[in-house]
């Protein structure tokens, strides 16, 4: 229900903008939604839809699982973190999409170049959300873990990792977006399957109703992976728990 | 039980205190008192093993697993219940025990509730399940009622005090508050930058009921003057 009201407010801009410019660059809505409904019906976006989840997913589950280690340790280890910080300073802010071509050499024009690619995206904010996370647990927990004599297991079990699971929530909510642009255009190389092959496609053969449809499912993909992500971060910390 | 022998705890830019000594026998129950800053906090902490001394020695005749302490704030960790809370650390197969101290502070029927449904004197009462489900020998309380309201804070000190005698512990507590030291130690030190410079017998402590009688004030009044204003 939260999102009507901002769904409302697009799509009556969208019809004004439409009416405005009347032409077929920005079509109607309801034109673009028809053919949305039409194009799933008939199956021909599924496979497009699919392949994008399951670039942006494998992604994310393949930059966690590199963030997490690496934040968690950096943010534990004084002497490490001199040594990794410096190397997640240096890279972080380079424009990742620019290495799609050494990617593409290095494992492939399929799938994996592009989900690497995504990966990266997401691991350089993650590690440094989570070492950061690690870093302002209250030491008093740490005390208390030296206190009741835990082991080093039961140390990340009982408090480092519930401490950073939030960071690691609001980390995949910060990088969600930018990994569907850089999906997007990342799906116009190699690729016979994508919204960003979909779109472009339609583009190029100006149907651009379609585009538009490709555009809205892209925007729903978006929508949908950060309710993904709220849902998520709700079943593992319960609001009582925070 | 405890013994510590010229100790001295020192940090990067103080010394919290040096040339220490203190014993403590079995079932006994210490309050120490001291203004801020006198070293009280990192004396336990010493005792627990949590800080190393920088001189001296400290001893626990039965090891350091047979202490445990209890912390001026409650530290329970916001994202684990309360049951979770207690058993923190411990093997499968003390969650009967934990229950009962449960039941034993009244919490029974919150031990499925996070921390921040619990009041203050609760997630205390909780704090000393935690501490008592190990089955110390050797109990540290570090001001661990500083946080609570009088009413509170008293009733807490008879739960503890109960609990301390039918454990059979031993006790140290360290507070800035002289009427919580009378009615908790069965000794009472004061603490200040030289080490102990004066020491107590209280026969009075662990009854409530002389928590109003002229020796109680006496003796407060006494504390204070020797403490020399504000602990």
């Amino acid at each position: 229900m939260r999102y009507v009201h901002p769904v409302l407010i697009v799509v009556l801009s969208w019809y004004v903008l439409a009416w405005a410019l009347h032409s077929p660059i920005v079509p109607y809505p309801h034109l673009v939604f028809s053919h949305l409904g039409e194009s799933l019906i008939a199956g021909t976006t599924f496979m497009h839809l699919f392949h994008s989840l399951y670039r942006i997913l494998t992604g994310m589950a393949f930059a966690l699982t590199f963030a997490i280690p690496t934040g968690m340790l950096a943010g534990r280890f004084k002497k490490l973190d001199h040594m990794v910080s410096p190397v997640l300073y240096l890279l972080y802010p380079l424009p990742k999409i620019a290495f799609l071509p050494v990617f593409m050499v290095l494992f492939g024009i399929g799938d994996l170049s592009k989900i690497i690619l995504i990966a990266v995206i997401i691991f350089f904010p993650a590690a440094i959300t989570i070492r950061d996370g690690i870093r302002e647990i209250p030491t008093q927990y740490l005390e208390l873990a030296r206190a009741f004599h835990l082991k080093p297991a039961e140390v990340i079990r009982e408090i480092l990792w519930p401490a950073v699971l939030p960071r690691i929530f609001s980390s995949l909510r910060i990088t969600v977006g930018i990994s569907l642009s850089v999906l997007f255009i990342s799906e116009n190389y190699a690729a016979r399957f994508g919204l960003g092959y979909y779109i472009m496609n339609n583009w190029v053969m100006a149907q651009y109703v379609g585009m538009y449809s490709g555009i809205v499912l892209l925007s729903l993909l978006g929508l949908g992976l950060y309710a993904l992500i709220d849902f998520c971060e709700r079943l593992a910390i319960p609001d009582a728990a925070r | 039980m405890v013994r510590l022998i010229d100790a001295q705890v020192s940090y990067a830019d103080h010394i919290a205190f040096s040339g220490f000594s203190l014993e403590v026998k079995r079932h006994e129950s210490v309050s120490i008192i001291g203004k801020s800053g006198c070293g009280k906090t990192s004396l336990l902490y010493a005792i627990a093993g949590l800080i190393p001394l920088s001189k001296g020695t400290v001893a626990l005749t039965e090891g350091s697993e047979s202490c445990s302490i209890m912390f001026q704030q409650d530290r329970l960790l916001p994202w684990r219940k309360v049951i979770d809370n207690v058993l923190l650390g411990m093997k499968p197969g003390h969650e009967t025990h934990a229950m009962e101290l449960l039941g034993e502070m009244g919490l029974g029927h919150k031990a499925h509730d996070y921390p921040k449904q619990l009041s203050g004197g609760e997630r205390q009462r909780v704090a000393l399940a935690r501490s008592l489900v190990r089955k110390p020998r050797l109990l540290l309380l570090d001001e661990p009622l500083a946080s609570l309201d009088e009413q509170n804070r008293e009733r807490m000190q008879e739960v503890i005090a109960s609990v301390v005698e039918d454990h059979g512990i031993t006790l140290i507590l360290v507070t800035h508050n002289i009427q919580e030291a009378i009615f908790m130690g069965s000794r009472i030190l004061l603490m200040t930058d030289e080490g102990i410079t004066f020491e107590r017998k209280n026969p009075y402590h662990r009854l409530p009921e002389f928590r109003t009688t002229d020796e109680f004030f006496a003796l407060e009044r006494e504390l204070r003057s020797r403490l020399g204003g504000t602990a």
